[in-house]
């Protein structure tokens, strides 16, 4: 219904993909496709999927994270999520969501330059 | 006073006469400052009034004189009937205090202690009562003032969140961390990365004396949630005794960036912000 609601636009080798604030089921479901089909057509390097606006995470939305990451992995890209709010990542914590092996930044600039700089984020 | 309604039958009254003139007490109702004293049948209506209960209340004395003394009261009193109860226990009992909400004319509130005394007459027959009001919407407001400022103190001082660079964040805690302490830690820690878009949060265990496996864990929450964010925590501060416990405690720190001197969660900080520090020349 509101599917529309989530942008996917191409900047240089980036697909960035915004989420609007209270995704349904419904938007969330559609994501994969749309950012999958995405990579296809552009041949992006990654993906940053902004979440600035959303105020609530649920499992579903995580676990739909998590798998379209590991896709775009498969396809050869990477993804960033980035802007996730305060309160949205204490209530991820509390009921046990941590999105492992997926790279989070503040905010959308700075998910554009680690996805430019191809270094890599960890010093360990 | 207070011989006066212990024994409304006792000398009380008259000693009163002795040393004072009706005049006199009539002046001290009429001018005593900050206290409105006024009267009321049995029933509870006003039945006398005095000019500092019009400077307290607002109502002039033919305005409110036959009036029923609920009209002092927030309409949520009334509802439960709080008047009713209040006179039935200042009969049974000679006096009722009570400190609370109460109503100008203009309809603004104002805090205040009230004292209904019942009054007797000699046969013991119950002809009114005093009612002494006293205005404490300062020292209510003075206590709230300080009670949110020791908050205020409390709060900064349990969870101090400093920017020592930009993009690294300082929390230098001291002393034991219970379950609300780490929870207002998360909460301000998430909150300040945001504010100050800070890639790296260095928390410091220095002055935390122990650690036990819940505490553990909520670090663990804390790390991860600051991660969701897109920032990295550094555990400073990890002494050997600190280092022995998290280990016998089988605590999993395997994922946390941890270093035991703040001098090394800084350097570490730094190379992550892929920044350099260096001789001046």
């Amino acid at each position: 219904m509101n599917n529309e609601s989530i942008s996917v636009i191409k900047v240089r080798d980036i697909l960035m993909v915004t989420m609007p604030s209270d995704p349904d089921d419904s938007t969330i479901s559609s994501l994969q496709n749309k950012v999958l089909t995405a990579m296809e057509r552009t041949d992006a390097k990654g993906v940053i999927l902004d979440i600035s606006t959303v105020e609530t995470l649920d499992s579903f939305f995580a676990r739909t994270v998590s798998e379209t990451a590991q896709m775009v992995a498969l396809m050869g890209g990477r993804t960033i999520v980035a802007g996730m709010r305060p309160a949205v990542a204490v209530t991820a914590t509390q009921i046990g969501l941590t999105l492992k092996n997926i790279e989070t930044s503040l905010n959308v600039e700075r998910a554009l330059d680690a996805a430019t700089a191809e270094r890599p984020r960890d010093p360990r | 006073m207070k011989s006066k309604t212990k024994s409304p039958n006792g000398g009380g009254e008259k000693r009163l006469e002795a040393v004072t003139t009706p005049d006199m007490l009539r002046m001290l109702v009429e001018n005593v400052r900050d206290y409105a004293i006024i009267l009321l049948d049995p029933k509870g209506n006003v039945t006398s009034w005095s000019p500092t209960a019009e400077r307290l209340k607002g109502w002039r004395a033919e305005e409110i004189i036959g009036q029923h003394f609920s009209k002092f009261y927030p309409p949520e009193d009334n509802v439960s009937h709080k008047t009713a109860t209040e006179l039935a226990v200042a009969e049974k009992e000679g006096r009722f205090e009570d400190e609370g909400w109460r109503v100008r004319k203009d309809g603004t509130r104002f805090w205040a202690n009230v004292v209904l005394t019942a009054l007797r007459d000699k046969e013991g027959k119950l002809v009114g009562f005093g009612k002494v009001t006293r205005d404490l919407s300062e020292r209510r407001a003075a206590e709230e003032k300080i009670r949110k400022q020791s908050q205020e103190i409390f709060e900064m001082a349990a969870v101090p969140v400093v920017q020592v660079w930009e993009g690294i964040l300082l929390v230098p805690l001291i002393g034991t961390l219970d379950s609300q302490r780490t929870q207002h830690l998360m909460e301000r820690l998430l909150q300040r990365v945001t504010e100050t878009s800070s890639p790296v949060a260095l928390l410091d265990i220095t002055g935390v004396p122990t650690i036990d496996s819940q505490t553990a864990q909520h670090l663990i929450e804390t790390v991860a949630a600051v991660r969701l964010l897109g920032a990295d925590v550094v555990l400073t501060g990890v002494r050997p005794t600190i280092a022995q416990t998290l280990v016998h405690l089988g605590i999993d720190l395997s994922n946390v960036f941890t270093r035991s001197s703040l001098t090394a969660g800084v350097r570490m900080a730094l190379e992550i912000l892929n920044l350099k520090v260096g001789p001046k020349s």
